[in-house]
């Protein structure tokens, strides 16, 4: 709640034109949407695109934002347009373009850390967008389901309906690959 | 397997993603800071709501004005009350769409798309319930001048709609089109229960609602296609 009026209040100052909060929110939340593009298995070239023009409407828009508004739905719902409209581009242009060797830039993780694992990047993959892109703001970037559903223009029961589905084809996935299916519970 | 399970996971995979370039984000900061300055934020969205839902009105009132309300004089107070409180009702939620669907990350109702079908439904029943003669005469002709005229009114009244929204930023092109479509066809309806004297159930049914249909699937073609053609941002 506290982080939440922290980025209220760097929006605020960022509508009047304080560079320090715009330089403040961009280091902040630029992680969190990155991961966000990266859940898409998305290239990391192409996730440095999509932030980049995030980044560029966002300030464009900024004018949209109204203070004391919850700042993540705002945001997600930015970046979740530039997503698809970066998709659909994509698609058409696929069949004029030649493709590289597969897999040349994923992100590898960094010395040090803990490796996502190529089976669960191919765990999330097989989930509908509808239900990763759910799975990544509820869990990757730790949103509400309230705030889930204004970013994603649905209802909160669409979105619960949708991490319930997404949850169980994940323990279903997941079972597959040796681990004990015991039946969880509901999405909180 | 439990839930909190499938989140630790989630969790460790989130932490071990790839961190950004440093660098791309000296840039973008840079870049947003060469060009920063004030920018005032939109007016409260009730204010916005009421705007649009008044624009709607007055629009009506003075298209009826000018053609002659004898529709409404026509009309008994058990028929004006039942059509007038369903048209104010779906202004007003037409009215908070269009202005959700033009600041991202809103709260929204229901879906625009929701919205016209239910509409259509709405006033086809109130229209059912009140109007018995089911005679034809002149069904077309007449017909078609109700069309033009309510869909001649809802032109100003979209154009009116979208200067009050000029300031927003559709996340959804084709959604805010239908959105504002559907607010400007309900004020052509409007005009035409004011206006209209012709109480004929299938010409009120299929000839005033088409106005509703017809301006929505308009507004939400137009978005579409200009949403379409919006060149995309020239980046850093």
């Amino acid at each position: 709640m506290g982080s939440e009026l922290d980025l209220q209040g760097l929006m605020a100052r960022y509508q009047q034109g304080d560079r320090d909060a715009a330089t403040a929110l961009v280091h902040r939340l630029s992680p969190q949407l990155y991961r966000f593009f990266l859940v898409k298995v998305v290239s990391r070239r192409h996730a440095d695109d999509l932030l980049q023009e995030t980044w560029m409407r966002i300030h464009e828009v900024r004018h949209t934002y109204r203070c004391g508004e919850p700042v993540l739905p705002w945001l997600y719902a930015i970046a979740r347009h530039i997503r698809v409209d970066h998709y659909r581009k994509a698609f058409r242009s696929e069949g004029r373009e030649q493709p590289l060797e597969a897999g040349d830039d994923i992100g590898a993780p960094p010395p040090g850390r803990p490796a996502p694992t190529a089976d669960l990047q191919a765990l999330l993959a097989t989930l509908p967008d509808s239900q990763r892109e759910v799975i990544a703001m509820l869990k990757v970037s730790g949103m509400s389901l309230e705030e889930v559903a204004r970013a994603t223009r649905s209802s909160v029961g669409s979105v619960k309906q949708k991490a319930h589905r997404a949850y169980e084809k994940l323990r279903k996935g997941l079972a597959g690959m040796g681990m004990p299916n015991v039946r969880g519970r509901g999405i909180s | 397997m439990k839930d909190r399970d499938i989140d630790e996971i989630l969790r460790r995979a989130a932490d071990g993603a790839p961190e950004i370039d440093p660098a791309l984000l000296d840039r973008v900061s840079q870049s947003i800071g060469s060009s920063l300055r004030p920018v005032r934020p939109p007016p409260p969205a009730w204010v916005l709501r009421a705007g649009l839902a008044l624009i709607c009105g007055a629009v009506a009132a003075a298209g009826a004005l000018l053609l002659r309300p004898y529709g409404i004089l026509k009309m008994s107070g058990w028929e004006i009350a039942p059509i007038f409180s369903v048209l104010a009702t779906l202004i007003w939620i037409a009215a908070v769409l269009s202005v959700a669907e033009t600041i991202p990350g809103s709260r929204r109702p229901m879906a625009p798309w929701i919205l016209l079908p239910a509409g259509c439904i709405g006033l086809a029943l109130v229209f059912a319930l009140l109007f018995h003669d089911y005679g034809t005469e002149r069904f077309v002709s007449q017909g078609v001048k109700c069309l033009t005229a309510g869909l001649a009114l809802a032109l100003p009244a979209s154009i009116a709609a979208g200067l009050v929204l000029r300031r927003g930023f559709a996340v959804s092109p084709a959604a805010a089109g239908l959105a504002i479509g559907t607010l400007a066809g309900l004020a052509g309806v409007t005009m035409l229960e004011l206006h209209c004297p012709n109480f004929e159930a299938p010409h009120v049914m299929v000839w005033h609602i088409a106005v509703l249909a017809t301006s929505a699937a308009v507004g939400a073609l137009v978005a579409w296609t200009t949403g379409a053609k919006r060149p995309p941002h020239p980046g850093l």
